[in-house]
């Protein structure tokens, strides 16, 4: 019999052996250096771009990879987060100091008098810093959860396409709710968000790309824990086949419901956390594109339904997007000759990973393991004290 | 004895087609009930009307005292009623262990209990020793770690009757859980039953091959066309003239 050790070593070995991942990682080192080797500024930008798609990514998965939802509207949710910390915190702390809140805070932009102010205000004590980082997370993850609840309301029994197509409905009303309703953020002019990191002075881009890293190592590691459970198999057990999983006695809708609630608080706690890094919102910032379907493209290339293949294919395409974005004309230019504007690269890109998974890598990188709920270790240690080893 | 299921003139309708025609039956508890009766007379759709899968065109399901019909079948399996599929619906992305525990209940399926180990552990290791046991009985025990999607036809008949016996309901309807397993395997799968009835289990059994499952029935309900022809005690259904004539033929005489 293989010991647990050497069976998990050749896991290891095998995941290694793999022609993709040695690829993806020998691709994944030399553009790496590139942009390493442009400095820390570029080095944080991929951290930061990382850990925010890496949240809406593995939420995404939670849905779509554990439970099974097409959610063709994971930008809803990172909307509430975003408009949430783009209207709420700063309009409270506005109104308590006697500074205006309604529509002139929505269009502090154009005059850029009343941000300031607050965030003069964070910048003197690291106790309302600290409270005020914390209560936007708070509310975007509600507002994200409490969005995620309320469409799933009469979207959840629908099958596949429709509740496809009517989550991309509903974000994609959002985002235009916010560009059209000036008084929410703006519309189409950024709204000013106070900055909880003001307080770090020079150091504020490393401190707040440290924090939102650590919130997507952390929400890994919650969505880890969550999965691997009763309510993980539930939810694989909906994903495989709905009518075998109410015969087991699940609740399909409600537990649909929860999948989609937790998937989308996350997603809201992303993009409040977006919000809070970039300082502003604007409302056609949160295009389907780029918070809907970027992160499909993560998903599918990571491989659906591994939270860690998921966190792989993030931090490839990542890398491969700055490096589009930073070297663009430099390495790319010649395609003008051909009538290429090398500007929409990145989403050329998306579109060829997207093809390229589906053709050759249906699985993705890290495909999904089907494995005990409990770790290996302790089912065999359960069943080595007697039950295996029990003759029939 | 009380009666745990009763039909009460369940018709099911598929546009014209009249699929479950006035069906009322009584299914006793502790009892091996069989529903027997030729290919596309019925039998699945009363036991898909019973178990919410379906909703009976007209009609009323009780168990015990309950009313269930239309019920949602995640409830019915609540009130300690569950079936098995005839054509085999396993969870493909699941180990064959956690296919039968995911037929169980573990209070580590509350998401807000799900991420803290400890607080679902032990019960998770109860019903693994439960599930163990069953898969032992049908002979999966030697597969349990493998992706159920590595299991043969007649393996995963035999996960699909492990998932109905995992699940601790009184009522277990078994559709056709013996097709394509040899009848060795067949015999030691129904005796398994047996034994669980004296443990106080019911079954509702629909079964084609008569000759090995008969003999361990209490009461059988023949079917055809969508109407009830026929019930009693195995030898008077077996010997009913009607039961010959639609379904049975020559093969009376091998019982
Ligand atoms: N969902 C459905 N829609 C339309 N017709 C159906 C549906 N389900 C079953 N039928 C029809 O209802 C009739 C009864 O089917 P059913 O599956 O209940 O038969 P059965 O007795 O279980 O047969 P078998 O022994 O082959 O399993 C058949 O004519 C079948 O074609
Ligand atoms: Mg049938």
């Amino acid at each position: 019999m293989i010991t647990e050790q050497s069976r998990n070593s050749k896991n290891i070995l095998g995941l290694f052996l793999k022609g993709e991942v040695i690829t993806t990682v020998a691709i994944l080192v030399v553009l790496t250096y590139f942009l390493v080797s442009r400095g820390l500024p570029m080095v944080l930008t991929i951290i930061i771009d990382f850990a925010v798609f890496a949240i809406v990514t593995m939420s995404l998965n939670l849905e779509t990879g554990f439970t099974g939802i097409p959610q063709f509207g994971r930008v809803l949710a990172v909307i509430a987060g975003a408009f949430a910390v783009g209207a709420i915190p700063g309009r409270i702390m506005a109104a308590s100091m006697g500074l205006p809140w309604g529509l002139k805070y929505a269009k502090d932009s154009i005059h850029y008098q009343i941000s300031p102010e607050l965030t003069q205000v964070l910048a003197n004590s690291w106790v309302f810093s600290l409270l005020f980082l914390i209560f936007c997370v708070t509310i975007a993850a509600a507002s994200g959860a409490g969005i995620g609840w309320l469409t799933s309301r009469p979207a959840i029994r629908l099958k596949e396409a429709y509740l496809g197509i009517s989550l991309l409905a509903f974000g994609d009303f959002f985002m235009w709710v916010g560009h059209n309703w000036e008084p929410l953020v703006g519309g189409s002019t950024a709204v000013y968000v106070p900055d909880p990191f003001r307080i770090f002075g020079g150091g504020r881009f490393q401190a707040v790309v440290i924090v939102i890293f650590l919130v997507a190592m952390l929400v890994y590691a919650y969505l880890n824990r969550l999965t691997s459970s009763p309510f993980g198999r539930s939810l694989k057990m909906i994903r495989d086949n709905e009518v075998s999983a109410a015969a087991a006695g699940k609740d399909i809708t409600r537990i649909r419901t929860q999948s989609l609630v937790i998937g989308s608080m996350l997603a809201g706690v992303a993009g409040g956390l977006y919000v809070i890094y970039t300082g502003t919102v604007t409302a056609m910032g949160y295009s389907r594109l780029v918070w809907t379907f970027w992160p499909w493209a993560f998903m599918m290339l990571g491989g659906i339904g591994s939270t860690t293949g998921v966190l792989l294919g993030v931090m490839v395409l990542t890398i491969m997007r700055t490096m589009i974005t930073v070297y663009r004309f430099q390495l790319f230019g010649f395609l003008m000759a051909w009538g290429i504007n090398p500007l929409w690269l990145e989403y050329t890109l998306m579109g060829a990973v997207i093809i390229g998974v589906i053709l050759f890598l249906p699985h993705g990188l890290v495909p999904e393991k089907v494995q005990p709920m409990l770790p290996a270790g302790r089912v065999k240690k359960l069943f080595s004290g007697g039950m295996a080893a029990k003759p029939r | 004895m009380r009666n745990l299921l009763v039909t009460e003139n369940i018709t099911k309708k598929f546009g014209g087609l009249v699929a479950v025609n006035k069906v009322s039956i009584e299914v006793k508890e502790q009892t091996f009930t069989m529903l027997i009766g030729p290919n596309g007379c019925g039998k699945t759709t009363l036991i898909n009307c019973c178990t919410g899968i379906l909703k009976p065109t007209e009609g009323r399901v009780l168990f015990g005292d309950t009313d269930i019909t239309g019920w949602p079948t995640h409830k019915i399996y609540e009130v300690g009623f569950v079936r098995s599929f005839q054509i085999p619906l396993p969870f493909l992305g699941l180990t064959v262990l956690d296919n039968v525990l995911g037929a169980m209940r573990n209070s580590g399926e509350a998401p807000l209990k799900a991420p803290f180990r400890r607080l679902w552990v032990q019960e998770e290791e109860n019903n693994m020793e439960k599930a163990m046991e069953i898969l032992r009985r049908v002979r999966l025990d030697n597969h349990w770690d493998k992706p159920s999607h590595t299991l043969g036809a007649a393996q995963l008949k035999m996960l699909e009757v492990a998932k109905g016996l995992a699940s601790g309901a009184r009522l277990i309807a078994l559709d056709e859980p013996i097709g394509g397993v040899d009848p060795a395997s067949a015999d030691e799968i129904l005796t398994h039953v047996a034994e669980l009835k004296k443990e106080g289990l019911t079954f509702l059994v629909v079964e084609h091959r008569i000759d090995i499952a008969a003999p361990y029935a209490d009461y059988i309900y023949a079917m055809d066309l969508g109407r009830l022809i026929s019930q009693g005690t195995p030898s008077e259904v077996l010997n009913d003239p009607k039961v010959i004539e639609v379904y049975l033929g020559k093969g009376v005489e091998a019982c």
